[in-house]
């Protein structure tokens, strides 16, 4: 069977999940739990109520920009896994301007929104200055500054941001800097709209403009960009200040985009891993902020889905990450449908 | 010259690429114990292909090879290495931190795993080598540090000690200096006269005269003739490696070249490895002509089209394009005064596989103000008329602009290339071996374009390892050697066996070497 | 090599006696701060000096924080079935030697994307783990095993200090013997730096490789297993906190030597120490804020890193897959 060539990278994306949902059922399997039982559950709370599939995309709409932010990275020749730390600091900057600044109902919302999508771009410019002018390799970089903003996030969060009388959560966003929901029955806000809408907004920068033409180039072929006059530090500040936008309104998204909370966890246990999460989904959407944003509804249907799973069937929710990992590892190859199907052949 | 049976014999060897070109068609090679072999030849000619089939590097598609009388089948450099045949490629193979005795150890330790390396007990197995054969190596230093020329000793020696009867050298002098030349040249004797069968592939006449019992010349894959060094002229055997007197010239209306537009003015480059690839080079190319670099690969001409092009910063010397002093390392700004670059290699350095034909067709000009709109949003309309424009004006065949540029032909993608550089209405345009590997419609279409250019007015420098492209093209000729040009004139002044004797390093009498005016810069 | 090693242990050692006295003003008893950073020492040196062989064969595992959160866990698992801690830093081991050698297959046969790889290992074990200690144990945040299970310590003048630590020198004395001066070691570091020399010897580069690779993830595995066993006496899910990625740090560090990332190791094993020190000890744990020394492996990890980038040496095909032409 062969595929038409521009079909192959989504054919080759489902085949890796594929062969990740059978591991999965291997794991499940081994620990006493029938496959079969899981995966029903897991498709039944993604898509079974129409609850379920506005959840879905609440859980889709953070994924969709961490993965833009690694996409990013990889478009550009780079290993920006500091989604992490990024995504934290926009939760915590759109929390302060949220929470603690008033301001009239106009302009609230896309200031706490704005606050947080810069609060990640800042902390992404320590990684990319270090890669540009010292040449120090970003996935060190990138970690460490995700721990020092695990704490850096959480000191801010009990610290200034508290809500008075209860330690666990900061104070919530004011209703004047709060996504419209979407519908009475799940936690989906319009924030999704902006996730989308900032999606399409980096595809028509990175395919639509020079800059984004460039950063492409030097991830594409370092050379030929060295041909055609471009300068590699700015391409790697560019990147990374895009993937901080992105982080940063991931993060910004779980605190005014989602009830009914609409505020931070003090544990950031609302934001957590969602940055690790984006590299499974951004491989999966080939690196591209719409296939991103497909990749997205695949993994959130799966976050959705495992929370049924784990109340149905008992395999804990986290099973979905662990499965993420493994399409990451399986994505790693790069000849893997190439190979396998010329072991099939014989 | 060596003499009883043979030690090697190939018969009728073919080699045919899996993309079609076939480099070997049907050659005989005979190596006797005791002798000098030269294998001799042009770029592409297949001296290296057929002996990296003999060293168990290749496997030929037809053919068979006899060692000693028995047929073997190599099916790698470590079996060819155990019936004592080891070759020393151009590209070293070397751990650079290692020391040399360590490197020639590498594999052959003598000792288990968990051992420490016997290097004593080594080195003197060792040091006794080098004593029989002359070669001076010094074992203790770090590979890396040491010079070309001694590192291709420690390769040398790594082979020997393995216990080679025939030692295939690939371009051995290119990286040595003129007096270290001689060493090597007395150390081959020597190793003649204890026995070895010693092959040398070369494109160096004198070399060949001066240490080689016996040449063979191979040409577009097949031997174009085989004689005793003794009954051997420089003429001759230029004549066999370029193929007969012919005057295959592309019919072209005399012009009368204008001002200077690119004006070279002692220019040194250094390579990678630190060596002196261009040394005080000067020259022009003036409005309407074709000035012509031929030569074999690895002369320096790589680091000057770099160092012309703003890839490379020259330790030395000044560059003017269009009467200005060029910047280095600015490639953007050499665009803007008007050159174009065809570069050396399309995929490398000129095209990005992986986008599409409109994207790589504004690769380079993506700064240009027409294909700019406000914020630096590329104008998409403009951009696909002008792809388009490009494809139908240079012929370039794909099933749509919106194909990786990958999936071309590179005859296609070629042209997509020079046509988009063509297409900047540039002053000069630099091309470096712009048909390589392309058949032949692509070819002849392109160096009818380049031809065009000049009619035009525009100033082409073309630098090719392809004598015919040079000699066809050219208003104006040199021939780049060591990193200088020896001579340099009028193309009706060179003829082809000229040409073949200079990219050979013989100069014959009547041409003058680096025989360039003083360029003018305005 | 010896003049850079003698130089950077005896700046540690200054620094560590300077620092003994300065803490004792401060209110901060220097032998527990030691004790407790020669405990945090010992799995950063494991998975650093098990990297370092790695890196100079010329693969990159950057996965070393998944494999000390599995094998955390599932040594804790088999100390609890074979009633022992050895038997759960042996298993941890294995487990490791298990996860390497996945890795080294992929990246040498599969010719994998190996930092992705090492990512992919790391998401893994985020979903995994959790996923195992609730199967294991329905673990409801952290799971304390009895007492008798931990790796006893022995007591010495300095402390008392775990027999695994001096494992641990012993280990990266064992590795720098290994990579210079024995054969095997020689091979290893030429794969490292030119795999066609070692090909064209006719040795065989991907043994080579699945060797280091096996090797660093079960010194690593042993590591992750040490945490909960050796040091914490309780799993938590977050028992790695980022280890995995210091010891990455530490290898970086010392330029890809075993004895180097021995002292980077006790850096950084000193900054945690000192962290947790500053945490509990009375008079100082009110005036510093708890989360701001949490950070400070992290920060000094990454000041190194910036610091020392660029003028180290790296084996120049570390990350690329070989293939024959």
């Amino acid at each position: 069977m062969r595929t038409p060539r521009a079909l192959r990278p989504l054919a080759e994306s489902l085949a890796t999940v594929a062969l990740g949902l059978v591991a999965g059922g291997v794991l499940v399997w081994a620990f006493g739990h029938s496959p079969l039982a899981a995966y029903r559950a897991l498709a039944v709370g993604a898509f079974g109520t129409r609850e379920d599939l506005l959840e879905t995309l609440a859980f889709a709409t953070p994924l969709m920009l961490t993965a833009l932010t690694f996409a990013v990275g990889v478009r550009a020749g780079l290993f920006n896994i500091g989604a992490e730390g990024q995504m934290y600091l926009g939760a915590v900057g759109a929390t302060f301007v949220a929470g603690m600044v008033p301001m009239p109902a106009g302009v609230h919302l896309a200031a706490a929104t704005v606050a947080g999508m810069l609060a990640g771009a800042v902390w992404a410019l320590t990684p990319a200055v270090l890669k540009a002018w010292r040449g120090a390799h970003e996935v060190i970089s990138t970690i460490m500054c995700n721990w020092i903003a695990l704490h850096l996030s959480m000191y801010l969060a009990i610290h200034f941001l508290a809500e008075p009388g209860r330690a666990e959560r900061t104070v919530p966003a004011l209703p004047t800097a709060r996504y419209p929901v979407l519908s009475e029955e799940s936690t989906l806000t319009a924030v999704l709209f902006v996730a989308v809408g900032f999606a399409l907004v980096v595809y028509a920068y990175l395919w639509g403009t020079r800059a984004g033409y460039e950063l492409r180039l030097a991830g594409e072929n370092p050379e030929a960009a060295r041909y055609a006059g471009v300068r590699p530090e700015r391409v790697v500040v560019l990147s990374f200040v895009l993937g901080g936008l992105a982080a940063g309104l991931a993060g910004a998204s779980q605190v005014i985009g989602r009830p009914p909370a609409w505020s931070l966890y003090a544990t950031l246990g609302n934001v957590v891993t969602l940055g690790f999460d984006g590299i499974g989904v951004a491989l999966v959407g080939r690196n591209h902020p719409v296939g991103g944003i497909l990749a997205a509804l695949l993994f959130g249907a799966l976050a959705q889905g495992g929370r049924l799973m784990e109340y149905e069937v008992g395999v804990l929710s986290e099973l979905v990450r662990a499965l993420n990992g493994i399409i990451v590892f399986a994505m790693a190859v790069p000849e893997l449908w190439g190979m396998l199907r010329r072991r099939l052949a014989r | 010259m060596g003499e009883g049976t043979p030690r090697v014999q190939m018969r009728g060897i073919h080699k045919v690429y899996p993309d079609g070109t076939a480099a070997l068609k049907g050659v005989d090679f005979d190596l006797y114990p005791g002798e000098v072999v030269a294998l001799l030849g042009e770029n592409g000619a297949g001296k290296t292909t057929l002996m990296k089939v003999l060293s168990g590097l290749l496997r030929p598609t037809r053919g068979d090879v006899l060692v000693d009388g028995r047929p073997v089948h190599f099916r790698n450099p470590v079996d060819a290495l155990r019936r004592g045949i080891g070759m020393v490629h151009q590209v070293f193979t070397l751990v650079p931190p290692f020391t040399a005795l360590q490197n020639v150890l590498l594999g052959q330790e003598g000792a288990g795993l968990l051992r420490p390396l016997p290097e004593e007990q080594a080195r003197a197995r060792v040091q006794r080598l080098l004593e029989e054969t002359g070669l001076e190596v010094p074992l203790d230093v770090p590979v890396e540090s040491l010079p070309v020329g001694v590192q291709q000793r420690v390769e040398i020696c790594k082979t020997l000690y393995r216990g080679t009867s025939v030692l295939i050298l690939d371009e051995p002098t290119s990286a040595l200096a003129p007096v270290e030349v001689d060493d090597f040249f007395s150390f081959l004797r020597r190793l003649r006269d204890r026995g070895t069968s010693i092959v040398l592939i070369t494109h160096k006449l004198r070399e060949v005269l001066e240490v080689t019992d016996r040449v063979v010349v191979l040409r577009q894959g097949s031997v174009a003739g085989e004689l005793p060094t003794a009954s051997a002229t420089p003429e001759r055997l230029a004549e066999l490696m370029v193929g007969p007197l012919s005057t295959l010239r592309v019919a072209r209306a005399p012009r009368s070249p204008g001002q200077p537009v690119l004006a070279v003015q002692g220019l040194r480059v250094r390579d990678d490895q630190g060596r002196l690839a261009v040394q005080d080079l000067s020259f022009e190319v003036r409005e309407g002509e074709v000035f012509g670099v031929a030569g074999v690969e690895g002369n320096g001409q790589s680091e000057l089209v770099q160092a012309l092009t703003g890839l490379r910063r020259p330790e030395a010397g000044e560059i003017w394009l269009s009467g200005q002093r060029v910047p280095s390392l600015d490639p953007l700004s050499l665009y803007r005064r008007g050159l174009a670059h065809v570069p050396e290699d399309k995929a490398r350095f000129g095209l990005a596989l992986g986008f599409d034909l409109v994207e790589n067709s504004i690769l380079g000009r993506q700064r240009e103000p027409k294909f700019l709109g406000w914020l630096g949003r590329l104008r998409r309309p403009v951009i696909l008329r002008y792809a388009e424009e490009l494809v139908r004006r240079f012929r370039v065949v794909a099933p749509d602009l919106a194909t990786p540029v990958r999936s071309l032909s590179g005859g296609n993608q070629q042209r997509l290339l020079v046509g988009r550089e063509i297409s900047k209405e540039p002053r000069l345009v630099v091309a470096m071996h712009p048909t390589r590997g392309l058949d032949v419609a692509s070819t002849l279409y392109i160096r009818e374009l380049l031809v065009q250019m000049r009619d035009a007015g525009k100033a082409v420098l073309l630098v090719s390892a392809d004598l015919d492209e040079v000699l066809e093209l050219s208003d104006r000729i040199a021939v780049m050697y060591g990193g200088r040009f020896l001579g340099l004139g009028p193309a009706e002044e060179f003829r082809r066996e000229t040409v073949g004797l200079l990219m050979g390093g013989v100069v014959p009498e009547g041409v003058h070497a680096d025989a360039a005016r003083p360029p003018s810069p305005r | 090599m010896r003049w850079k090693a003698v130089v950077t242990w005896t700046f540690a050692l200054g620094a560590v006696a300077l620092g003994a006295r300065f803490l004792e003003r401060v209110g901060l008893p220097p032998v527990s701060l030691l004790e407790t950073g020669l405990l945090a020492m010992t799995p950063l040196a494991l998975a650093a000096v098990g990297e370092c062989l790695n890196q100079k064969a010329g693969l990159v595992n950057i996965g070393l924080e998944a494999i000390f959160m599995v094998t955390a866990t599932v040594g804790v698992w088999f100390a609890e079935v074979g009633r022992s801690g050895t038997v759960g830093l042996l298993a941890g081991a294995a487990t490791g030697a298990l996860l390497g050698l996945g890795f080294g297959a992929v990246s040498v046969y599969g010719k994998a994307d190996q930092i992705i790889a090492g990512m992919g290992l790391n998401v893994f074990a985020l979903g995994f783990v959790p996923f195992l200690l609730i199967s294991l144990w329905a673990f409801p945040g952290i799971h304390v095993f009895p007492n008798e299970l931990m790796v006893p310590r022995i007591r010495t003048p300095l402390g008392q200090v775990s027999p695994v630590t001096l494992a641990a020198v012993v280990v990266a004395l064992a590795a720098h013997l290994l990579l210079h001066r024995t054969v095997l070691g020689f091979r290893i570091r030429a794969v490292g730096e030119k795999p066609e020399a070692v090909d064209v010897a006719g040795l065989r580069v991907d043994r080579l490789r699945l060797l280091t690779a096996t090797v660093g993830g079960a010194l690593a595995g042993l590591g992750g297993a040490f945490l909960p066993l050796g040091w914490f006496g309780a799993l938590v899910k977050e028992i790695s906190a980022g280890r995995g990625f210091i010891a990455l740090a530490c290898v970086v560090f010392a330029g890809l030597e075993p004895l180097l990332a021995l002292g980077a190791a006790l850096l950084f094993g000193l900054a945690d120490g000192f962290a947790s020190a500053v945490a509990v000890t009375p008079g100082v744990k009110e005036r510093v804020p708890f989360y701001f020394v949490s950070m400070i492996p992290y920060v000094v990890t990454l000041a190194v890193v910036a610091a020392v980038i660029g003028r180290r040496r790296f084996p120049s095909t570390v990350g690329r897959p070989y293939a024959r032409e």
